[in-house]
């Protein structure tokens, strides 16, 4: 039994929009080899569970039988598959190791995005009975979002547009990013019109690729790695399916997630603790709602917050130095890419994205539209 | 006493998602070496020896990166089979097999996996059986395309009969 989980290793894939020179399986094993080199762990005799996170539809197979068993060393072993925000892949694989089944897990996310149509599988998320014949899709329902958020907090498109040009700018810096530049708020407003207040350069693209985490009990991680990157806090909370059963501008489910995870690791203010954040900005405006509800600032002020450059690298609180979900990571993997980011920060090792002296981070995942299940996850060296 | 029906309501939906799949390194030289040349192309484990069909990535049992390729010939053993009475579709065409029909699986002479195809065998359990020897039958080169169907069928090898066994 073990009182805590450290994460010992990550790494990622670089993500491109389609990468055709690779299968599921290799696309997996691009990242897995390359978790293993690094902590020295091999398998099968080091490693003694594997999670593996997709989506059936996204994937078009059951994620329960394609090849990636094989490649994070599941064969007549324990592998487990999550279709969810890889995030909570975390947290499973810290619960299986808290109980004391597990010492050392292997945690992976993969999608290929580029094989299908974002909007085809996010419709099938919808109640096929209420309004799926509508032709939902995430970018609809967070554009009702995003309108709703701006109407009660006074946000406008030029705060989010803000964030856009924050993350493609930092994912200058961060060599697995799909999309980086330099773009003015003038670019962002003037992209083409998806689905207003949602313009193309708001919305976070279609990526290929995988994210590969090591967990371990204390014990085992101390052995394995100096730098261990300890799980202080994890929370998870659903919000209701229905989008008008909820005020979309609230944040209740991720303010419950969040409290947990701040709970569990002795947090009070997370404003004075935290030091920097990965958020699931799947969409521009959603990384301003995000920080509100992880209680980083206060409701309606996160607009101004980035406007006054506390969330750049550098800042006061950097959010998303690695170019966040804007930059280009695929669905899925989406919060393991959060979860990975804090702790190459955490562990001195985010290159040229480094933010200095970072001891607490807060990796935040969301699985469904418009935020409907989240994932916080408190990280701390 | 006669009672009025309840009505329930159900709404018919088809979930059509197009998908377009990357086969990847090792399963684009397997269909390319099978389109092009007609040779069939295995990898062999650099640790465990076990010749894998389809090619892939890493030996699951091993652990480790499958980088030697192997040629198999055409020739094999049918290791088990089934005749189908289900019109099982070809979500490549959308068309249904026609029943009945023989699925079974081949292991190619020195090869650990098998094979998967249809058999082109009379839909009779005295026309086919475990252990019969079988080629595999290729389409004609000039209308390969690159996938799996460039294999058309697998058929007993000539002059055989059913070995006489009590069990099916
Ligand atoms: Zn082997």
């Amino acid at each position: 039994m073990t009182e805590r989980v450290a994460i010992v290793g990550v790494a990622q894939t670089r993500f491109a929009p389609k990468r055709s020179d690779v299968n599921y399986g290799e696309m997996a094993y691009e990242a897995i080899s390359q978790v293993l080199k690094d902590t020295g762990l091999a398998l099968p005799e080091d490693i003694d569970s594997a999670i593996s996170c997709s989506h059936d539809i996204w994937d078009g197979q059951t994620i329960s039988d394609i090849g990636i068993t094989d490649v994070i060393g599941g064969h007549l072993r324990a592998e487990e598959k999550m279709a969810m925000d890889g995030s909570t892949a975390v947290f499973y694989g810290a619960v299986g190791i808290l109980s004391g089944e597990y010492s050392c897990t292997l945690i992976m996310a993969h999608t290929k995005m580029s094989q299908t149509n974002r909007h085809i599988v996010n419709n099938v998320a919808f109640d096929p009975i209420y309004t799926r014949m509508l032709g939902f899709d995430f970018t609809s329902a967070a554009a009702l979002q995003a309108r709703r958020y701006m109407y009660k907090y006074g946000i406008t498109r030029e705060d989010a547009a803000r964030v856009v040009v924050k993350n493609l700018a930092n994912a200058k810096r961060n060599p697995c990013a799909s999309q980086s530049g330099d773009f003015t708020v003038a670019d962002v407003l003037s992209s083409p019109a998806v689905a207003p207040p949602l313009h193309k350069l708001d919305i976070a693209p279609d990526a290929d690729g995988a994210v590969a985490l090591i967990l371990a009990s204390e014990e085992r991680a101390r052995k394995i790695t100096d730098k261990p990157v300890w799980i202080l806090g994890i929370g998870t909370c659903y919000d209701a399916h229905y989008l008008g059963d909820r005020d979309l501008a609230d944040t209740f489910a991720l303010e419950k997630a969040a409290g947990r995870a701040y709970a569990m690791a002795g947090i009070k203010n997370p404003r004075r603790s935290v030091d920097l954040a990965e958020v699931g900005d799947e969409f521009s405006y959603q990384e301003l709602l995000w920080l509100e509800g992880l209680g980083l600032c206060d409701r309606g002020e996160a607009g101004r917050f980035t406007a006054s450059g506390a969330t750049a690298i550098g800042g006061k609180l950097p959010v998303n130095p690695s170019g966040g979900l804007l930059s280009g990571v695929p669905a899925n993997v989406a919060g393991l890419n959060r979860v990975a980011e804090a702790a190459l920060q955490l562990r001195g090792e985010a290159g040229d994205r480094q933010v200095r002296g970072a001891n607490i981070a807060v990796a935040q995942g969301h699985t469904g539209f418009c935020g409907q299940h989240q994932c916080v996850v408190v990280l701390g060296n | 006493m006669a009672t009025k029906d309840k009505e329930w309501i159900s709404i018919p939906m088809t979930v059509d998602v197009p998908y377009r799949f990357a086969a990847g390194g090792y399963m684009t030289k397997c269909l390319t070496e099978l389109r092009d040349n007609g040779k069939i192309f295995a990898v062999e484990c650099p640790k465990c020896k076990r010749v894998q069909l389809p090619p892939r990535v890493v030996c699951a049992e091993c652990h480790v990166k499958n980088e030697k390729w192997v040629e198999l010939p055409h020739e094999g053993t049918l290791m088990n089979f089934t005749i189908m009475y289900l019109p099982l579709t070809d979500p490549t065409t959308g068309k249904p097999h026609e029943p009945p029909f023989v699925y079974g699986s081949v292991r190619l002479d020195g090869a650990t996996s098998v094979l998967d195809h249809m058999v082109e065998v009379e839909p009779d359990m005295d026309k086919v059986w475990v252990g019969m020897r079988c080629r595999l039958v290729l389409r004609p080169k000039e209308e390969r395309i690159g996938d799996l169907s460039d294999i058309r069928y697998i058929e007993p090898l000539p002059g055989q009969k059913k070995p006489q066994t009590k069990s099916r």
